[in-house]
C-alpha cells in the first residue's frame, strides 16, 4: 500500500485513541469535583489532568489559571488545543478522508458521523453539566468504531497500521498518566497509608478505567503501590497496561515484517522491550526509579516509531 | 430563445412557458414519464419530506459532499439532490450516444493533428492564430509520441434539449471532466429510497462505469511498460471539490489514489511509495491541471505535482491521462469549429449541432454582440464553472455595462451565444411538482481502438426557478437520469 496510505490509518487510530484517554481523563475529573476536597488539593488535581493530557503550556498561554469550566471546555471543544476532544475527531476524520479507500463504507460511516453528530453535542456555552452525557458518547463512538474496524476491515498490513496507531497512542498515555503522579507510587512518600494516597491511587486507577479491574485482579487484599505498579505496567490481563500495549505492537511490527517478508530494525527493537517488559517486576522498577524506568520507556517507544516511520512511511527502498 | 415573462420569475411559471417540457407534450403527459408521473402524484407529501430527508442524509453519511472555494466556513456541502428522475428513451439514447462518440473521435483526432503535421490549419479550417497563439496549446507536448494517439480519454459533453427532437452540443469537457460519481451515486440513492421502481421500469444500469473506464485506461499502456500496467488517479488531495469523486473511482476501480508527494520520479521512471518501497507507475489518470503535473516544467509554485513527471511521460514510461495540452479541444474559441474538425478528420457531418456562436474576437460579431448583450449569454472563453458569465436578459444595466467594456478591451477573451430555451424536467417543490431547467452530460471513454458509454450521464438542474445556470458552485442540483432499455 501507499506509505502515505499506512501513515494515514495509523494517525486516524492514534487520534481515535487519543480522544478516548481524553475523554477517560476528563471522567476524572468530574469525579473530582464530586469529592468535597480542600482547595489545594482540588488545584493540584486540576494540574495533574493538564499535566497528562500533555496540554498544560497551551493551557497557562490562553487562560490565566486553572478554573475547573474553563479545562473541562478546553479539553473538550477548544480547537486551539490540538489534542482536545473535538481536534481528534477533526483529524481522525481527515486522516481517513485522505484514505477513504483503505477503510470499509461502515468504518468510514462510524468515524464521519462521529465527526457531523459532534455538533449536537457542542453548545453555544458549555456547561459542566452536560459533561457526563459528552463522555459516554465519546467512549461509546471509540468503541463502535474499534469494534467495526475489528470486525469490517481485511486483517491486512492496513489494519496493523492502524492497530499500531492505537497502542502506540495508548502505552505513551499509561506512561505519561503514570509519570505524572509518579510521587505517589513511591515507597517514600509522605502520604502512604494516609487517605489521600489512596484516594489518588483510585484516581490514576479510574484515569486509565481499571478501578473495577484492578480489584478483580487483585482480589480483596489491600491496595498498595506495587500492586498499582504491577497492575498498570506489567499486567499481561490490564488492556490499559504498558506491557499490554507493548505486546500489540511487538505482535503488529512482526506481522508486518512477515507481510513485507524484511527482518528490519523495527522489530528487533520492540522485541527487546517486550522481552524486558516481560522478565521485569515490580520491585525492579522500584529499584531502578520509577520516574526514571518511565522516563526511558517513553524514549524507547519513541524511537521505534522512528524506525517504524522511516521504514513503512518514507516509501524509499531498504 | 427566451423573450418573455422574465419580470414574473418567481411569481409564476410564465417564464417556462415557450420552452420543451420533456414531461408534457401539447399538455399531455408523454409516454416515457406516465409511470413516473402516477408515482409522484401518488407519494404523500410527508413521505415526499421524509425520503428528501433520508436522502440528504445517505449523501452525507457517504460523505459525497463538493467544496466551495472561499467558503471556509462551510467547506463541505452537499450538493442538492432532487427525487424526480430525468427519463430518456432508448432512441434518444441511441442519437446521442451516436453524437458524443463521434465527438470524442474527432476531438482525438484534432488533438492528435495539431500537436504534429497541423493539417487542419494548413487547409486553412482554423486561423492559424486561434490554435498557436491559444494559452491552452501546449508547446510542449509538439511532435510527442502519445501512447496509440489517445490524448483525451474521457470526455463530458454538455448537452441541452430544445425540443422534442433536437440534443445540442453546449460544451465539450475533455481534460478532467467531473461529476460521474454523481451519475453512480444518484443512482444508488434512488435505488435505496424508491426499489419498488426499479422492479418495474427497465433502466439501464451505470455502475459498469468504473470498469469500462480501467479497462480503456488500461489500453494506454506507455511504450516502456512491461506486463499489466500500473494505474493510478492522481488528485490534488482532500480539499479539492471533487475529492470524493478521485476517491470513489479509485476505490471501485481498486487501484491506487495518489498525490503529488506520493509519487517521485527517478532516471525518468515514475514511482510511487509504498510500504514496501518504490513501485513503478505506468499510467496516471490525472485530475489535476496542467498547470500543476510538473513544478519543473510548468507551474514553478506547484505543490501538487510531481517534479520530473513531464520528463517521464515525454521518454515514454509513463501515460499521463489527458495529455497536457488537450484543454485546447474545449476551449470555446475551437467551440464554434466544430462541425468543421468533425468534418475534416471523420467526412461527417456532426449528429449534434452546436449552439451558434459569436466570436469577439471578429469584428462584425463583436458589433453585433454589443447591440445585442441584452438577448445573449456571454462567457470568457477560458472559464469554466459558471463563473464570468453575463446572462443578458436577467442582469442588470451595470453588469451589462462592465461585459461590454471588458468586451471592448479584450475581444478575444469573450463569445456569445443566443440564450437557449433548455428543456425543463420537474422537481419536488413543496406541495406541487414545479418544472426546471436541465441539462446532461455523458461520460465517453476512448481507449485504443475501442470506445465505451455507459447509458447514463449527469443530469444538472438549475434550482432557482427560471435560472439557466445548471453548475453546482452556482445553486445547481442534480438528478438520476434513466435511459430506459426499451
Amino acid at each position: 500500500m501507499l506509505s502515505r496510505t499506512a501513515e494515514n490509518l495509523y494517525w486516524t487510530a492514534r487520534y481515535v485513541e487519543r480522544a478516548d484517554s481524553i475523554a477517560r481523563l476528563l471522567e476524572v475529573a468530574y469525579r473530582i469535583h464530586l469529592i468535597p476536597n480542600t482547595d489545594e488539593g482540588y488545584l493540584s488535581e486540576w494540574d495533574s489532568i493538564l499535566k497528562a493530557s500533555g496540554m498544560k503550556q497551551e493551557y497557562l498561554k490562553k487562560y490565566d489559571q486553572i478554573n475547573k469550566e474553563k479545562i473541562e471546555f478546553f479539553l473538550l471543544f477548544d480547537e486551539s488545543n490540538d489534542s482536545c476532544i473535538k481536534s481528534c475527531i477533526i483529524n481522525a476524520r481527515n486522516n481517513l478522508k485522505m484514505v477513504r479507500t483503505a477503510v470499509t463504507l461502515e468504518v468510514w460511516n462510524t468515524v464521519n458521523s462521529w465527526y457531523h453528530d459532534l455538533k449536537n453535542y457542542e453548545k453555544d456555552r458549555y456547561s459542566s453539566k452536560d459533561l457526563p452525557e459528552i463522555l459516554d458518547w465519546v467512549k461509546k463512538q471509540v468503541n463502535l468504531i474499534k469494534g467495526t474496524i475489528d470486525h469490517t476491515q481485511l486483517i491486512n498490513d492496513g489494519f496493523d497500521f492502524i492497530r499500531l496507531g492505537i497502542y502506540f497512542e495508548r502505552a505513551d498515555f499509561t506512561a505519561r498518566i503514570i509519570d505524572v503522579k509518579y510521587f505517589i507510587l513511591l515507597p517514600s512518600s509522605t502520604y502512604i497509608g494516609g487517605q489521600v494516597d489512596n484516594f489518588q491511587w483510585s484516581l490514576m486507577l479510574r484515569s486509565v478505567s481499571s478501578y473495577r479491574g484492578f480489584r478483580w485482579a487483585y482480589g480483596n487484599s489491600n491496595i498498595d503501590y506495587k500492586k498499582i505498579i504491577d497492575f498498570l505496567i506489567l499486567s499481561s490481563i490490564c488492556p490499559r497496561s504498558i506491557f499490554f500495549a507493548v505486546e500489540k505492537i511487538n505482535h503488529h511490527i512482526y506481522r508486518l515484517c512477515e507481510f513485507y517478508d524484511d527482518r528490519n530494525i523495527v522489530h528487533k527493537k520492540v522485541n527487546a522491550i517486550y522481552k524486558g517488559l516481560s522478565k521485569c517486576n515490580a520491585d525492579e522498577i522500584i529499584n531502578f526509579g520509577l520516574h526514571e524506568f518511565l522516563t526511558k520507556f517513553i524514549e524507547d517507544i519513541g524511537n521505534v516509531y522512528t524506525d517504524l516511520e522511516s521504514v513503512y512511511f518514507s516509501g524509499t527502498d531498504r | 430563445m427566451i423573450n418573455i415573462g422574465l419580470k414574473q420569475i418567481g411569481i409564476n411559471l410564465a417564464p417556462y412557458m415557450y420552452m420543451y417540457n420533456e414531461v408534457f407534450n401539447k399538455k399531455k403527459i408523454r409516454d416515457p414519464y406516465l409511470n413516473i408521473m402516477s408515482w409522484a402524484k401518488s407519494l404523500p407529501h410527508n413521505l415526499v419530506i421524509k425520503k428528501k430527508l433520508q436522502a440528504e442524509n445517505l449523501f452525507k453519511k457517504i460523505g459525497i459532499t463538493f467544496s466551495v472555494y472561499n467558503n471556509f466556513d462551510n467547506a463541505e456541502r452537499l450538493i442538492p439532490f432532487d427525487m424526480f428522475p430525468r427519463i430518456i428513451t432508448k432512441l434518444e439514447w441511441l442519437h446521442i450516444k451516436e453524437g458524443v462518440t463521434q465527438r470524442a473521435l474527432a476531438i482525438n483526432a484534432f488533438l492528435r493533428d495539431i500537436y504534429n503535421k497541423g493539417e487542419i490549419i494548413k487547409a486553412k479550417i482554423i486561423p492559424e492564430d486561434l490554435i498557436y497563439k491559444n494559452p491552452a496549446y501546449e508547446v510542449k507536448m509538439i511532435g510527442l509520441k502519445v501512447p496509440n494517439n489517445i490524448y483525451s480519454p474521457i470526455i463530458g459533453t454538455d448537452i441541452i434539449r430544445t425540443d422534442a427532437k433536437s440534443f445540442k452540443v453546449l460544451e465539450d469537457n475533455c481534460r478532467t471532466p467531473s461529476g460521474v460519481s454523481y451519475m453512480i451515486e444518484n443512482r444508488e440513492i434512488m435505488m435505496r429510497m424508491f426499489p419498488e421502481l426499479f422492479h418495474t421500469l427497465n433502466i439501464e444500469p451505470v455502475d459498469n462505469y468504473s470498469a469500462y473506464l480501467l479497462d480503456i485506461l488500461k489500453t494506454l499502456a506507455p511504450r516502456k511498460c512491461g506486463g499489466d500496467p500500473n494505474v493510478v488517479i492522481l488528485s490534488p488531495g482532500p480539499l479539492n471539490s471533487a475529492y470524493y469523486e478521485h476517491s470513489y473511482l479509485a476505490d471501485t476501480m481498486g487501484i491506487e489514489l495518489v498525490q503529488g508527494s506520493d509519487l517521485f520520479v527517478k532516471d525518468n521512471v515514475t514511482y510511487m511509495r509504498t510500504t514496501k518501497g518504490k513501485q513503478k507507475v505506468d499510467i496516471i489518470y490525472r485530475r489535476i491541471d496542467d498547470d500543476f503535473i510538473d513544478p519543473i516544467t510548468f507551474n514553478k509554485m506547484s505543490v501538487i505535482g510531481v517534479p520530473g513527471l513531464f520528463d517521464s511521460y515525454r521518454t515514454g514510461n509513463v501515460n499521463i491521462c489527458s495529455a497536457p495540452g488537450s484543454g485546447i479541444a474545449d476551449d470555446k474559441a475551437i467551440y464554434s469549429y466544430m462541425p468543421d474538425i468533425i468534418r475534416f478528420y471523420l467526412a461527417q457531418e456532426a449528429i449534434l449541432p452546436s449552439i451558434q456562436t459569436y466570436k469577439c474576437s471578429q469584428k462584425k460579431d463583436k458589433e453585433y454582440v454589443l447591440k445585442n448583450l441584452k438577448k445573449l449569454v456571454v462567457k470568457e472563453v477560458h472559464g469554466s464553472g459558471g463563473y464570468g458569465m453575463l446572462i443578458g436578459n436577467n442582469a442588470s444595466k451595470a453588469k451589462i455595462n462592465l461585459f461590454s467594456n471588458k468586451i471592448k478591451n479584450n475581444p478575444n477573451n469573450y463569445i456569445a451565444q443566443p440564450i437557449l430555451d433548455l428543456s425543463t424536467v420537474p422537481i419536488f417543490k413543496n406541495r406541487d411538482l414545479s418544472p426546471r431547467h436541465v441539462d446532461l452530460r455523458p461520460f465517453t471513454l476512448v481507449g485504443n481502438k475501442k470506445n465505451k458509454l455507459v447509458a447514463g450521464g449527469l443530469t444538472r438542474v438549475a434550482l432557482k426557478e427560471g435560472s439557466l445556470v445548471v453548475n453546482s458552485s452556482q445553486g445547481g442540483g442534480v438528478k438520476d437520469t434513466w435511459v430506459l432499455r426499451e
